[in-house]
């Protein structure tokens, strides 16, 4: 081998080397573009999910605009007594406030089972004996003037004085979870 | 002027050691390597813009999508909150529809009472399971059944059905035992509670 052999095969030799490095720039190219379409289907995959998430709460939304409503307009209510003290409190001025023969009243926390929201009661255990009119405005009263309070219980019976009535009942005010 | 042959070639006589030039097709060689370097910047150049290009939209698709991944976690956050709040106003609903006021009832019952007869003893419960049914236990003085009729047409006029009735007759005493369902719409708003 003479050295114009020697010439010719490093002549080919640089001749493969641009070959080889002009394949590698296109398989960088390839991959690249290869990367942008993948990254592109993720988008749009992104995009329909997007859009999917954005149409189910659309149709929450109006599904529960009437419970939404409720719930804004009963929520305040609820959040008006918050604590054990502040319901006690409440019972013993409307009583007070009734101007009603009150025999005996106690006050009592109790569980509320199967509501999440409702953790707990303030049962209050009120027996009043008075005049009939008296007695049923002022539980009319209590029950429209705090709506959230539930009478469970009512009874009602002769008194121990002439037209006088007695009054059991048992009334709960809800606690809403914190 | 005289000059030394040490310093002039020979041009006549062929030099000794030279090689014999390579086949006449291999002079395609040099050209295939300039042919080669053209193309290899020409393509180099077309695949690095392609490159590029391919490049800025990966980013720009990868962006995108991160952008539309956290809409998508803001919406399911979104999502999450008001399922949460559906969930309290089914509670809460719940509670207001088993708190419908009683006093209406006791009233109307009171009311319902004749000449002859007046309530010895009236209790109204609710179920601690379902509090919307009201169990009705009443005690009137009469000796008339009719009373009692009047009665449950003034308890059907506050939307309540009763169920499972018992009545017992004797020595100027009806007593009377249902279970109260109401019928009606939902309570809607604190304002309207007898709605």
């Amino acid at each position: 081998m003479n050295n114009k052999h020697i010439a010719l095969v490093i002549v080919g030799l640089a001749i493969a080397i641009l070959i080889q490095t002009t394949l590698w720039v296109q398989g960088l190219s390839t991959k690249m573009r290869s990367q942008a379409e993948s990254a592109e289907a993720a988008e749009n995959q992104a995009n329909a999910e997007l859009i999917r998430e954005k149409a189910q709460v659309s149709e929450l939304k109006r599904q529960s605009s009437d419970l939404i409503d409720f719930l804004q307009v009963w929520l305040p209510y609820f959040e008006s007594f918050d604590t054990q003290q502040a319901a006690e409190i409440n019972f013993t001025m409307k009583v007070k406030e009734s101007n009603l023969l009150n025999l005996s009243q106690r006050f009592d926390m109790a569980p509320v089972v199967g509501n999440e929201s409702i953790g707990s009661v303030m049962r209050a255990f009120l027996t009043f004996e008075d005049d009939y009119a008296r007695l049923l405005n002022w539980l009319g009263t209590v029950e429209k003037n705090m709506p959230t309070v539930r009478v469970t219980s009512v009874r009602l019976n002769k008194g121990s004085r002439p037209n006088e009535l007695r009054m059991e009942a048992i009334l709960e005010q809800p606690l809403l979870k914190k | 002027m005289q000059i030394s042959g040490r310093f002039i070639d020979d041009f006549k006589t062929d030099r000794k050691g030279i090689t014999p030039p390579l086949p006449a097709v291999l002079r395609l060689v040099p050209i295939g390597f300039y042919c080669a370097i053209a193309v290899a910047i020409l393509l180099s150049a077309v695949f690095l813009l392609q490159y590029r290009i391919a490049t800025q939209k990966r980013d720009g698709h990868r962006a995108q999508a991160g952008t539309l991944a956290t809409q998508t976690a803001n919406t399911l956050s979104e999502r999450t909150a008001l399922e949460v709040q559906i969930k309290k106003a089914i509670n809460l609903q719940t509670w207001v529809s088993g708190s419908r006021p009683l006093q209406p009832l006791v009233v109307e019952i009171s009311r319902s009472m004749g000449p002859k007869a007046n309530i010895l003893d009236l209790s109204l419960v609710r179920d601690e399971k379902a509090p919307a049914q009201v169990a009705l236990s009443l005690k009137i003085g009469t000796d008339s059944v009719r009373q009692l009729d009047t009665t449950l047409e003034k308890i059907a006029s506050q939307q309540y059905r009763a169920f499972s009735p018992t009545q017992t007759l004797g020595q100027g005493e009806l007593d009377y035992r249902a279970t109260l369902v109401r019928q009606g719409t939902k309570q809607t708003s604190p304002a309207d509670p007898v709605q």
